[in-house]
């Protein structure tokens, strides 16, 4: 997708990270780089109207994140909670690469 | 489809033949026997509370499979509100028990196979999770009773199942026919093992490769050829037999009632089995189920102590020591310990989270927390109530004595305290409080669900210390100075 058609819109939701076991900030790091350099999405404020995509960041299993109101705040969301991305495991080192990929299928799949 | 009553349960224990011994014995009819009667009530209480309105919010829930209600011993967890409620409902029965009643070692062993049965099915294309969702459909239909049997007797601990002198001492596979397998070996403590409908076998350790032969989880009748049963010595066991007053708890026991598990080549159809080799899901299978059952050991245990402080407060007024304020602060003590332990069990439950199964698991940290701090805290309670007792708890004359003609009226007369309250009174107090507190009761405590070590190591798996070394070093200064540290 040219960066001249419609970006698609991605909000990021953190669980709140009371003692997480991931590092959730890696993967905002990474979703922010790739989306400065394929310009098909863009990270905007969850406060936002239509968006397209939610990527809730929870720090362990229990994913306290991933709530209903949050999840209707997009039409489509991806969870990751602890070393797993949608329920899949996933090592912690594999995460940012995991959670863009699982985001590529949602907005391109 | 219809949940059974107690006394359903014992007419249908009435009708299976398991093959059991005890003392030297081989028993016809332990339904009705009284070295395995409280075992038997314990568990009955299961199925009476559970129709009960009372209790019905906590024993009962709706089958995810049939959309059926079915008692919640026989329930896959879908949410956190299942798992709290299975905490509050052991503290419930627990309370009215003041003992095991055995039925949560089968219903943990159903929701550890059911979520990784799913998983194994997902890697290797089996299909045992669907075997296991027969199985768990005409476990709930039927109301029935299934022990978790996962500990193998183990023999040298230096050593992994295939390496043992003895191939027999962890439960394997010894052949593979076309309808089933063979299964030899023999699992140790299996709480409510003789007075179960059937047993849920697990594996007890991680596997390799060369262990996969004993990588073999199956469900199997009590009944079923092959399958002996040796029950297993209690502290002052010979008094279910020769008293009533003196058993202290003679209605329930003292502990659930354990066996040794024999299975002396036993054939299980294939229908049945739920691994058969895939040793690399051996040690997550162990995790998930000790999770759920150390979470446990705060809600079940925390009732028996709501009984035990009930019992050492009565006893203190009886023997006019409840004023005491050294009494009140041990009570209070009491109180505080237990309540710490129902907190763990509870945020346990509360941070537990959805598997890809769909089912439901405790924090694997917090329930091992659970259950270790249980292997410290239900001794101090013991010793607590044991302190206020005093030493009549070890030296009380025995209930013939008392009813005796010639001395009955001297243990009467000089064994009474408060002149208000008959010598009766003090001595059942004392003898609840010790079958609660002396002997197999507290052992249950330290290795139900796994001894402490089993929980340290649960513990260092999941502590994450490299996390915590990051926010010491932000906070000393020690390289980088990120503002936070996630």
């Amino acid at each position: 997708m040219s960066k001249k058609s419609r970006q698609f819109k991605v909000a990021l939701k953190y669980c709140g990270s009371c003692n997480p076991r991931v590092d959730l900030r890696r993967i905002a790091r990474h979703l922010a780089k790739v989306a400065e350099e394929r310009g098909d999405f863009q990270l905007v404020p969850l406060s936002e109207s239509d968006i397209d995509v939610v990527v809730i960041l929870c720090g362990c299993p229990r994913a306290c994140g991933n709530k209903e109101e949050v999840k209707a705040r997009a039409k489509r969301s991806l969870v990751t909670a602890g070393e797993s991305v949608n329920r899949r495991a996933v090592p912690e080192a594999e995460l940012p690469i995991a959670v863009e990929q699982e985001l590529d299928k949602i907005l391109n799949g | 489809m219809t949940m059974m009553t107690g006394q359903q349960y014992r007419e249908s224990l009435r009708r299976l033949k398991p093959e059991v011994y005890y003392q030297g014995e081989k028993i016809e009819n332990l339904a009705d026997h009284p070295a395995f009667l409280p075992h038997v009530n314990a568990a009955a209480l299961t199925y009476d509370m559970a129709l009960a309105p009372e209790f019905e919010e906590l024993l009962t829930a709706t089958s995810h499979l049939t959309g059926e209600k079915i008692n919640r011993f026989t329930h896959i967890h879908h949410s956190h509100d299942d798992l709290v409620k299975k905490v509050k409902m052991l503290r419930a029965l627990g309370q009215q028990t003041g003992s095991c009643f055995q039925r949560c070692v089968g219903f943990d062993g159903l929701n550890s196979v059911y979520s990784i049965t799913y998983d194994i099915d997902q890697k290797m294309s089996t299909d045992y999770h669907k075997r296991l969702i027969n199985v768990l459909k005409m476990i709930q239909s039927k109301d029935l009773m299934v022990s978790g049997a996962m500990t193998d007797v183990k023999g040298n601990r230096r050593l992994s199942p295939s390496q043992q002198a003895d191939p027999d001492l962890y439960v394997h596979v010894v052949e593979k026919k076309k309808d089933g397998i063979v299964v030899r070996g023999a699992k140790a403590h299996i709480t409510g093992g003789v007075n179960s409908h059937g047993h849920l076998v697990m594996p007890t350790s991680a596997m390799k490769a060369e262990d996969a032969d004993y990588a073999v989880c199956f469900y199997v009748p009590v009944d079923a050829h092959g399958v002996v049963h040796i029950f297993g010595r209690q502290t002052n066991d010979t008094r279910k037999c020769e008293c009533f007053m003196d058993q202290g708890n003679c209605e329930y026991g003292i502990v659930g009632g354990e066996a040794l598990i024999v299975f002396d080549n036993v054939f299980v159809p294939w229908e049945h089995v739920f691994m058969c080799g895939e040793y690399e899901f051996a040690y997550e299978l162990v995790e998930r189920f000790a999770t759920a059952h150390r979470q446990n050991y705060g809600g079940c245990k925390t009732g028996l102590a709501d009984a035990l402080i009930g019992a050492t407060y009565a006893l203190a007024q009886v023997q006019g020591t409840d004023r005491a304020s050294h009494t009140r602060d041990k009570l209070v003590e009491m109180v505080h310990l237990t309540e710490t332990l129902y907190c763990c069990s509870i945020a346990c439950s509360c941070q537990g989270y959805a598997l890809p199964a769909g089912s439901y698991m405790a924090d694997p940290l917090l329930a091992n927390v659970t259950k270790l701090n249980v292997t410290r805290e239900v001794y101090e309670i013991a010793r607590l109530a044991q302190d206020i007792a005093g030493g009549i708890l070890a030296t009380a004359p025995s209930e013939m004595d008392w009813k005796d003609e010639r001395v009955g009226k001297y243990v009467d007369k000089y064994l009474k305290g408060i002149a208000e309250v008959p010598t009766e009174t003090r001595l059942r107090l004392l003898r609840l409080i010790e079958g609660m507190t002396c002997g197999t009761a507290l052992v249950e405590s330290m290795h139900g669900a796994g001894s402490p070590q089993a929980q340290r190591i649960m513990i260092e798996r999941q502590a994450n210390f490299e996390r915590k070394k990051r926010l010491a070093e932000k906070l000393a200064k020690i390289g980088e100075q990120p503002l936070l540290v996630c």
